[in-house]
């Protein structure tokens, strides 16, 4: 937990309360944390904790779901039969047909890791996607793209793969010295890197909003006109609470929908 | 019938229009001292990808 909030609650700063008491607008500061302790010099902070329990959740539920599966699910089963379906009907499927289905556990584990890691945002006490850090969507992203470029090496060849990406098709052979770079560009630097600023800057614009209008609720309360903005206030916190629910689940499904589209284009080139 | 990828690749490729052509125009603007050639590396770029777009995406390829 940051400073901003102890200044807030702790000193009981409303508005129009004190003179010198401001709006204490959340900052970058919010997405940065002590650690709690440090192993070999490295800090194990709220991000990290996130993640690891993340991580754990995922596994769990799947395992316990499939630890014992029955022609006929009952109980947790059902759950993760319908999380596996779900991702296989709507994300999978589409893009890569049914010969994409051996790339399924890698998918399924992808998009629940991510979806999870997003939804801690609104868990109370938690309170914070671990993915608006930009480090935990760029290290998932460098896994798509080895995967993806992997894929493409093999199924391709290594020299078939790189000209199939540099050479776009259609293309009258005088223009292709221009076209081939940006072809090349794009495929290589330019989808990563917009793979993973999309999921990072999603999740931290939205912590960002819910801390604003939580915040200004919390300043606003106070007995003064202040009182009918804090409810004004918290009323657009509960509308973007209930759209952060939509986000949470909609960057996770864009995330493997387009780590689905990239394996569909190295298993063979779009030509 | 186009794919749901497509729309983010049309993206990346403006997006790497821009940048390598805006980059070299740069490169050439700090060499010849003539500034106006980062944006013009940059509409430049922009031309070409939209080219690219064209003929990758209308054009029959299968």
């Amino acid at each position: 937990m940051s400073d901003l909030y102890a200044v807030t609650t702790a000193g009981g700063c409303h508005f129009q309360s004190h003179p010198s008491c401001g709006y204490p607008a959340p900052g970058i500061e919010e997405f940065y944390f002590k650690p709690a302790f440090r192993i070999a010099g490295f800090g194990f902070t709220k991000p990290i904790l996130i993640m690891l329990l993340s991580a754990v959740i995922v596994l769990f539920v799947f395992y316990m779901a499939f630890r014992k599966p029955k022609m006929v699910p009952r109980g947790i089963q059902n759950v993760g039969e319908l999380g596996i379906l779900a991702v296989r009907d709507q994300i999978l499927r589409p893009q890569l047909g049914s010969k994409g289905d051996r790339y399924l556990p890698f998918l399924v584990s992808l998009f629940f890791f991510i979806w999870l890691m997003n939804l801690w945002e609104l868990i109370p006490v938690a309170q914070f996607p671990a993915t608006s850090k930009f480090a935990f969507p760029l290290g998932l992203t460098l896994v798509v793209w080895v995967t993806y470029i992997f894929i493409g090496m093999k199924h391709q060849g290594p020299i078939g793969y790189f000209k199939n990406m540099a050479v776009p098709s259609g293309a009258p052979w005088w223009i292709l010295p221009l076209l081939s770079p940006i072809e090349l560009l794009s495929n290589i630097i330019v989808r990563p890197f917009t793979l993973s600023i999309r999921l990072f800057a999603n999740m931290l614009s939205g912590h960002l909003l819910l801390l604003v209008f939580s915040i200004a609720a919390w300043y606003l309360f106070s007995a003064t006109i202040g009182l009918l903005f804090a409810a004004v206030s918290f009323i657009v916190f509960l509308l973007v609470f209930v759209l952060e629910v939509l986000i949470t689940l909609l960057q996770a499904f864009i995330f493997t929908t387009l780590t689905a589209f990239y394996i569909s284009d190295a298993l063979e080139p779009t030509h | 019938m186009p794919r749901e990828g497509t729309g983010w690749s049309i993206v990346s490729y403006i997006v790497g229009g821009m940048l390598l052509y805006g980059g070299i125009g740069w490169l050439v603007g700090r060499w010849t001292h003539i500034e106006a050639l980062t944006g013009v590396g940059i509409v430049l770029g922009i031309g070409l990808s939209l080219a690219l777009i064209i003929f990758r995406f209308t054009r029959p390829s299968r």
